[in-house]
């Protein structure tokens, strides 16, 4: 277990509404910001644990949090919000863990390698050692159960989506959008650019603690 | 104790409440569709509201019970019949071992529930049955029930029951949504703010448990919006470049990058539930002053009769 390092401050988010029984809070930022993730995880961290909320839902730089509207009144959620952001170094608590992926890249697990590589003039190698180069923080859980949206990927990596999405991306899958690099939790069709596969079961349902990932933790992955 | 699924018809699902609190892993809440009509199918057949049962979308699911039991049909107006004889809807029903319950099609709205005295059996994930198809979990298989199914029940535990007429929503093929602005709502062009809540629009084929695609006057941005993918919610209606909506149902992702133009009151989520293919969608502003009294007010209309059960 590690705790996310301390967090610069960062400019207070936009409380809004979003219909009668959720309030978005968005920050903004020119593209991805550390300290703002930071901020979010620690939001969505006390908002859980005071169990209050039907969801509390973690974006990269926003963060939904829905209630009952029958047991809880719009102003005093967001006056909850409001104490919880106005606390001094509240981002430093962010919680989360240090799990390391280990990922097969390239071959026929990562089937858009050679177009990173041409588009990067790297070697496969070289793109290898920049995208487990670095630490990333799982910024939000997505679209389909377990889908693990990662902090940016190096900026030499980045590249657009596939023009047309594959009806199926296998579990485990590693890829590219744009600045983003994440997993497949399960497989399912995608349009991400797949640069490797790791053999771990991101999402079982069969398992009695089905997530082997959560918002908040960070990840390194291994080259095999 | 069983049933048996003799032909599967357009979708048959087995649902409960649905499991809430997992949006942020990327697990929507999912559950019937219509927990309105869901609940009061339960409470008929003497189940506390929240038993598992028997989603089936548009028609044309046939059973046989394996025993004698008590059922009740509530949700879409589904023309069904029992050994032949017409089944009346809203109302609990005793039929015997051996009997073919035939459910043909949907008049008006989109699922109808088929709730047994003592429940379905079937393996909880998460805390609920309830089959999610994009993720292959939930119900007898993590897939819709096939031709063959051996459903297998459990012991009824009260006494059938009756509901007051009142209580009875009446379904129809235009659905009004009462709705509040949504987080994008000022990327919008002036006209597309205006007939977003007076024009109809029409649930296209492309229409499921996850989202109904809509057609209609198209629906502009006035700036160009650049956003990260973000949080999303049943009942929110999203703008793609395409300017036809797309609103988002029980099973819809939990994330979107496109403009939230609009959201489904709390209230009226239920109805999401019954948006058939072909029907007419309309959206009303809802004033934010109103939403809780009405949502009060639907509560404590269903709370003595169902304990437990909140819209």
């Amino acid at each position: 277990m590690t705790t996310a390092p301390a967090a610069p401050k960062t400019s207070s988010p936009k409380i809004s509404t979003y219909g009668d029984h959720a309030v978005l809070v968005n920050w903004e930022t020119q593209g991805f910001s550390e300290a703002v993730n930071n901020a979010v995880h620690a939001l969505a961290d006390q908002l859980r644990q005071s169990g209050k909320y039907l969801d509390v839902v973690p974006g990269y730089d926003s963060l939904v949090c829905v209630f009952d509207l029958a047991g809880r009144s719009m102003p005093l959620v967001i006056s909850h919000i409001e104490e919880i952001l106005a606390q001094q170094n509240f981002a430093e608590g962010a919680s989360g863990q240090q799990i390391d992926i280990p990922v097969h890249y390239g071959g026929e697990d990562g089937p858009d390698m050679k177009r990173i590589c041409a588009a990067a003039k790297l070697s496969i190698d070289e793109v290898i050692a920049l995208h487990s180069g670095r630490d990333y923080r799982v910024c939000m859980m997505g679209f389909i159960p377990g889908f693990t949206f990662l902090s940016p990927a190096p900026e030499k990596l980045h590249h657009p989506r596939l023009a047309t999405p594959r009806a199926k991306v296998p579990a485990g899958s590693i890829g590219i959008a744009n600045w983003q690099t994440g997993i497949y939790g399960l497989e399912s069709p995608g349009g991400w650019q797949i640069i490797g596969r790791t053999p771990l079961s991101i999402f079982d349902g069969k398992r009695s603690a089905p997530f082997l990932l959560n918002a908040g933790d960070r990840v390194r992955f291994i080259p095999q | 104790m069983t049933l048996t699924i003799l032909q599967s018809g357009t979708q048959t699902l087995i649902m409960d409440a649905g499991r809430p609190g997992h949006r942020h892993q990327g697990i929507p809440g999912g559950g019937a569709a219509d927990k309105l009509s869901f609940a009061i199918a339960n409470h008929l057949v003497g189940n506390p509201w929240d038993t598992p049962a028997l989603e089936c979308a548009l028609g044309g699911l046939h059973v046989r019970f394996d025993k004698d039991c008590t059922i009740a049909l509530s949700g879409a107006q589904m023309w069904s019949q029992n050994q032949g004889l017409n089944l009346p809807l809203n109302k609990a029903v005793p039929v015997y071992a051996g009997d073919i319950l035939t459910m043909s099609f949907a008049r008006a709205g989109c699922r109808s529930y088929l709730a047994i005295a003592g429940g379905i059996k079937a393996v909880p994930f998460m805390g609920s049955v309830s089959t999610y198809l994009p993720a292959k979990l939930g119900g007898l298989t993590g897939e819709a029930l096939k031709t063959g199914d051996i459903l297998s029940l459990g012991e009824p535990q009260g006494e059938p029951r009756t509901l007051p007429k009142g209580h009875i929503p009446t379904l129809s093929n235009h659905i009004v949504l009462r709705a509040e602005k949504g987080p994008e709502w000022g990327y919008l062009s002036n006209a597309s703010k205006r007939y977003l809540f007076t024009s109809p629009f029409i649930a296209t084929s492309a229409t499921d448990r996850m989202g109904s695609r809509l057609r209609g006057d198209q629906v502009a941005l006035d700036r160009p919006l650049k956003m990260t993918s973000s949080p999303l919610l049943p009942g929110s209606l999203q703008i793609p470049p395409d300017g036809q909506p797309i609103l988002a149902l029980a099973d819809g992702h939990c994330t979107g990058g496109y403009a939230r133009a609009l959201q489904v009151i709390q209230a009226d989520l239920w109805l999401l539930g019954q948006i058939a293919p072909g029907a007419a969608i309309s959206f009303r502003r809802n004033m934010r002053e109103e939403a809780e009294e009405i949502l009060r007010g639907k509560n404590s209309y269903y709370a003595d009769l169902m304990p437990g059960f909140s819209f």
